[in-house]
């Protein structure tokens, strides 16, 4: 075969031999220069610099219960981020991962104390583990569908839908007739009462102390899924279709609409089992705000993936195990976590900053 | 009674939808010229911050608003080197800048206000202006705000004789419908969308500083709770019209403003309905089942100069 | 005395130069026209001069001056204006407001622009309402309003980049009358066309370009039409035969028929029956307004028309992307009138669209994941892709049709117009079952030798029993290659003519409207 132009696909084969690892180079160091950025704010506050290192480090892996709650947070970040990525295989920008958590944690604490506890063969945690995925599917499937039917902008609508969410998780958790305790003598907090035992997670370690429960398994085996179905699938490659061109793969047969609302669909449904885990694995009981910052971190930990699972599960851990040092860091070295809160801004604006140099397209 | 509840009904509701109307109005003119700044509560957290820290080092409300603005309009021309310049992802930059804006006036307020947070922090006093105080039922409300709640409303006149009566006011809508065809009729597509981004900086930034050195005379961590993406949520209910906006702004001002009524006068209607109402109102509309509106044909997408 | 001078301009994109050691001069008070084929360097030339791109290479001066215009707002200050191929006009304001667009006042004098439109229609008889918006206008009314913005200002050079492709006979005359009143009046023009008949009438000077070089500049009295579309493709306009005479439209020239599609053809069975098709537009305007029309086996029916009267929309519904508002349509005994696209492939339709980018192809995918774009479940087992199999079937499917690309891994966008364009036959012409096939302006954008390539596939398709519908602007077109020609104005066939009864006056004549067959 005969290139028309042999110097273009030269050019072109440069382009991608060079890409790869300025795609990797971008979100290391962006990481590495905010954490830089985050130690000098640390030293200008006159803290030491070494007490807080010491204290965030203890936080992120400092015990067998520290690195087991570092990466259970982790797990609910790599769920969103997953779908995260899902969506933006269709082109599709999922910035409701705050709304749909809330659906998943909402529907997952209700299921739970509402009749799931005394389902048998691990069905107490699976029953309502699978009630939260269903409610973020739909949450992100709504936009998916408005999208499909009147062509709203997902990302407007996917931030609205957040919004409406958090409300209501408000309001169950504020009404005795949905998911408040009763008021007992001993708190009154707008809270739903602790979910039965046996529809807490298993442990993946019960002996040692670590809190570290299934969802590790559940979170693989989605990375796994996700990467064979955006990578190597019939499925991957129309949704990749549709998000490029949507009326060329109308002609070639594709139900454009179909895809749009099964990418939003599936995108928010991992969203809602990140919620789900988050309430099942290792909070116990539903408030109004425990999905704060974990939708935006789990957006964030999507968009640094660039497309990529493996990059979603580095992400990830990246940000559950900043998360955990922060907390510990405020508490031991009493310096405060929001200087994580900079660090992640930093990340997240270097790197669509910088997507000018590693989107670079092959112009003729 | 009721009388009194009522007057203060209004006028909370006046206070709680004046930082909406500034940011709103500003983010209008920019969305027109087809930048969205989903950084705008950013901008406004930071202004509030800057405000009230200037005004409590200087005792000077009025030094505060200025220092508060001119830290908002940093942030957009940040904002708009990204997005203009870089032509980098709109929103995913605006979610950045919120983060950092969360966080960084978190950590500041902490180190600097720590241990001295009860102080009020010096603000503006109302004016009571007597010849609107006569009027019935909401002329107390409308009387007792302070200067910048007026400003408010000028803005919202001034933004609408510039859309519709300035050439730069025509290069913005042109530049949101058709970045391409304003390019070729010699207009700096780059140079009105950071004009816009600016002006929407500016205003968040008038916004933001009325939340502390105007309304509440303090700082708390967070304290915009979301008012710029409310802002935002504003422009799109109100279909990109600066009338309409406004409208939209003095709706969701005082459905949020209902959250204390309701309680007071013992209906029982969820606090968090009410909350909800104004995202799923702008939810409605953006689905096209309300009215007619139509976003700017350029929102969000980059523009770069083609053959 | 030269307003516009180059010498040396050199434009590259990546690793191709589109314009290479460019020098020329356009005198003051001349209509000079840029001629060359598809890809020659013409709309790049343009481009630089004003500012959209900037030249790598080079110099430039205007009225004696320095010009190197970082941009259009630049070149429209020193007196330089364009109107370009594709419309710049902003579709939901005025006519008033597009004119006050970029223009120098901070406040806007709608008054002003009123005054000046009356001058301007006093002059040059280009009359508009300033209040209309200019969605609602004609795309003859949108030219109109373009050419009254350029001379707004009072500009030195007018620039016109393939004005005449979307015009209608009459319009066309009126907008040549235009350019001769603007040099009249001491400005110039560069009239940018691959037409020849249009050079004949209008220009001064003409320049010759091709693969990025000026071949030839010529005084156009008494030049040889034939050695400048010599000079313009390269080869003996004889040798070529009527494809050269279909890409660059010689007035009045007769082509000879080529041997694939000598004598007339006799029809098989209907394989297509359209029956009143209607199609009215989101706006209720009827596009198409009972349109009939029958194409049989093994002939191809070209549709002539000028553009606009409805040819787009019959594409887009017998693709299955717009839905008709009444009438039938039967392919081989089905009704599929309103059908999915799949149910129209199934159906045994074959479809290659006007528009090759946004509806053929996918430019970001491979070569072979285009090809397969309709048949990913063909190379998949369990859901996932089988992509060594893939490439294989591809492979094979690039050498049947001559598709050039270095592997089937590359992307479409890598790949030259013309190669594309065979791609897309080939996805097209390799369906099964496949009883007929629509081709829309099937060598828009491609070369001399691509043309034919995509002559010969279709003749061949006919010559296997397919019914084909040919859609084209290119008048030479179709009598190259149609065995009758239908010819459609305001949405509905207005006459037919057989092969060996083509006529260019007939056919023209049907198509502005004038004459009923």
């Amino acid at each position: 075969m005969v290139m028309k132009n042999p110097k273009l696909a030269r050019v072109a084969q440069g382009a991608r031999l060079e890409l790869v690892p300025l795609q990797v180079l971008v979100p290391v160091v962006s990481t590495i220069i905010a954490l830089g950025i985050g130690l000098l704010i640390i030293a200008a506050t006159g803290a030491s610099v070494i007490e807080a290192i010491e204290a965030f480090w203890d936080g992120m892996a400092g015990s067998d219960f520290n690195i087991g709650a570092s990466i259970n947070r982790a797990i609910s970040l790599a769920l969103v981020g997953l779908g995260f990525i899902f969506a933006s295989r269709a082109n599709l920008t999922n910035v409701g991962g705050e709304g749909q958590i809330a659906m998943g944690g909402m529907f997952a604490t209700a299921a739970a104390l509402h009749g799931a506890g005394g389902l048998p063969l691990g069905l107490a945690f699976i029953v309502p583990l699978a009630v939260g995925t269903l409610a973020g599917a739909i949450w992100g499937g709504l936009a998916g569908v408005l999208k499909a039917a009147r062509g709203t902008n997902e990302v407007i609508s996917t931030l609205l839908l957040s919004f409406i969410a958090l409300p209501l998780v408000y309001w169950s958790v504020e009404s005795f007739h949905l998911l408040r305790k009763p008021i007992s003598d001993v708190s009154s907090l707008p809270e739903s009462a602790e979910i039965p035992d046996s529809t807490k997670l298993p442990l993946l370690f019960p002996d040692n102390g670590s809190p570290l429960h299934i969802g590790l398994l559940i979170a693989a085996i989605a990375v796994v899924v996700v990467w064979l179905v955006l990578r190597h699938s019939s499925l991957g490659l129309r949704l990749r279709a549709v998000g490029l061109n949507a009326m060329a793969s109308r002609r070639a047969g594709m139900r454009t609409s179909f895809y749009v609302i099964l990418a939003m669909t599936v995108s928010g449904g991992l969203g809602g089992l990140g919620g789900a885990i988050m309430i099942l694995g290792q909070q116990f009981y539903l408030t109004s705000d425990f999905s704060s910052g974990y939708g935006f971190d789990g957006l964030v930990v999507g968009l640094l993936s660039r497309g990529s699972a493996v990059g979603v599960v580095i992400g990830a851990l990246l940000f559950g195990f900043l998360r955990s040092g922060s907390i510990n860091m405020e508490i031991s070295a009493h310096v405060p976590s929001a200087v994580v809160l900079i660090c992640q801004g930093l990340i997240v604006i270097v790197i669509a900053g910088s997507a000018i140099l590693t989107n670079r397209k092959v112009t003729r | 009674m009721i009388d009194e509840q009522m007057a203060v009904f209004i006028g909370s509701g006046l206070r709680l939808a004046v930082p909406i109307i500034f940011a709103a109005t500003g983010e209008m003119l920019s969305e027109r010229a087809g930048v969205l700044n989903l950084s705008l509560d950013g901008m406004m957290l930071m202004s509030a911050f800057t405000a009230a820290l200037a005004s409590w080092a200087t005792g000077s409300p009025l030094i505060g608003v200025a220092a508060g603005v001119l830290v908002a309009t940093a942030v957009a021309a940040l904002q708009a080197v990204l997005s203009v310049t870089l032509r980098a992802n709109q929103l995913v930059v605006g979610i950045g800048f919120n983060i950092l804006a969360l966080g960084s006036t978190t950590f500041l307020y902490r180190e600097i206000f720590g241990p001295l947070s009860r102080d009020p922090i010096p603000g503006f006093a109302q004016l009571n202006l007597p010849w609107l105080a006569h009027i019935p039922v909401i002329g107390p409300a409308l009387a007792n705000q302070t200067g910048l709640a007026y400003v408010s409303i000028l803005m919202v006149v001034v933004t609408w004789l510039i859309l519709k009566y300035t050439s730069f006011g025509l290069a913005v809508r042109a530049v949101g419908e058709d970045p391409r065809a304003a390019d070729k009729a010699g207009i700096s597509v780059a140079k009105t969308r950071y004009l816009g981004v600016l002006y929407a900086g500016i205003l968040a930034g008038l916004g933001g500083a009325f939340m502390s050195v105007a309304d509440s005379n303090t700082f708390t961590e967070n304290m915009t709770k979301g008012a710029g993406y409310l802002a935002i949520t504003a422009v799109i209910f109100g279909g990109w019209n600066p009338w309409y906006t406004l409208a939209a702004c003095l709706l969701f001002g005082f459905a949020t403003a209902l959250q204390f009524l309701v309680p007071a006068l013992q209906l029982d209607v969820p606090v968090a309905l009410l909350l909800l109402l104004p995202y799923l109102l702008a939810l409605v509309a953006i689905a096209g089942f309300v009215g007619k509106s139509r976003q700017p044909s350029a929102l969000t997408i980059p523009f770069e100069r083609g053959g | 005395m030269a307003v516009l001078e180059l010498s040396g301009l050199t434009k590259r994109f990546g690793a191709f130069t589109a314009l290479d050691d460019i020098s020329l001069q356009i005198e003051r008070g001349e209509v000079h026209c840029l001629l060359g084929e598809n890809g020659a360097g013409k709309s790049t030339l343009c481009n630089l001069v004003f500012g959209v791109h900037r030249p790598d290479a080079g110099t430039m001066t205007l009225g004696g001056e320095p010009f190197h215009p970082r941009g259009p707002a630049e070149a429209l200050q020193r007196g330089v204006v364009m109107v370009h191929q594709h419309f710049s006009l902003v579709p939901n304001m005025s006519v008033a407001e597009n004119l006050m667009l970029g223009r120098a006042s901070a406040v806007l004098k709608p008054q002003d622009i009123i005054v000046r439109m009356e001058q301007l229609a006093a002059e040059y008889g280009l009359e508009i309402d300033p209040e209309a918006r200019i969605e609602d206008l004609s795309v003859g009314e949108r030219q109109r309003v373009e050419i009254i913005k350029c001379l707004l200002g009072d500009p030195q050079l007018l620039v016109l980049d393939e004005p005449t492709a979307v015009l209608q006979p009459d319009e066309i005359d009126a907008l040549l009358a235009i350019c001769r009143q603007v040099a009249l009046r001491g400005k110039s023009v560069i009239l940018v066309t691959h037409k020849l008949g249009e050079i004949s009438r209008v220009a001064d000077r003409t320049t010759v370009l091709r693969q990025g070089r000026i071949i030839e500049t010529v005084a156009m009295e008494g030049a040889d039409i034939r050695s400048l579309v010599r000079s313009m493709v390269g080869r003996d306009v004889q040798s070529a035969g009527s494809v050269l005479a279909a890409a660059v439209d010689i007035e009045g020239k007769t082509p000879a028929k080529p041997s694939g599609a000598a004598g007339p053809v006799s029809p098989g069975e209907a394989v297509l029956e359209i029956s009143d098709l209607v199609y009215r537009d989101p706006h209720g305007v009827p596009r198409l307004d009972g349109l009939s029309l029958t194409v049989g086996t093994g002939e191809i029916v070209g549709i002539a028309g000028v553009e606009g009267n409805g040819q787009t929309e019959l594409g887009l519904i017998l693709a299955g992307l717009a839905a008709p508002s009444a009438g039938a349509i039967v392919v081989g005994g089905a009704q599929v009138g309103g059908c999915t696209p799949q149910e129209i492939t199934d159906a045994g339709v074959g479809i290659v669209p006007e528009d090759r980018h946004a509806v053929a192809c996918i430019k970001e995918l491979s070569v072979a994941e285009n090809l397969y774009l309709g048949a990913i479940g063909k190379f998949s087992r369990f859901g996932l892709l089988d992509k060594s199999a893939r490439r294989k079937a591809a492979e094979a499917m690039m050498r049947d049709f001559d598709v050039r690309a270095s592997s089937p891994d590359v992307s479409m966008a890598s790949l030259s117009g013309g190669n594309q364009q065979k791609a897309v036959l080939a996805r097209e012409l390799s369906l099964d079952p496949l009883v007929f096939l629509l081709a829309a302006q099937p060598t828009r954008g491609l070369d001399v030798g691509a043309i034919e390539a995509v002559y010969n596939r279709i003749r061949a398709a006919r010559d296997d029993g397919l019914g084909v519908l040919l859609i084209s602007s290119e008048l030479e077109e179709l009598m190259a290659v149609s065995d009758r020609i239908a010819v459609i104005y305001r949405g509905k066939l207005v006459g037919e003519l057989a092969a060996g009864s083509f006529s260019r006056e007939a056919i023209g004549a049907m198509m502005s409207g004038h004459a009923h067959v």
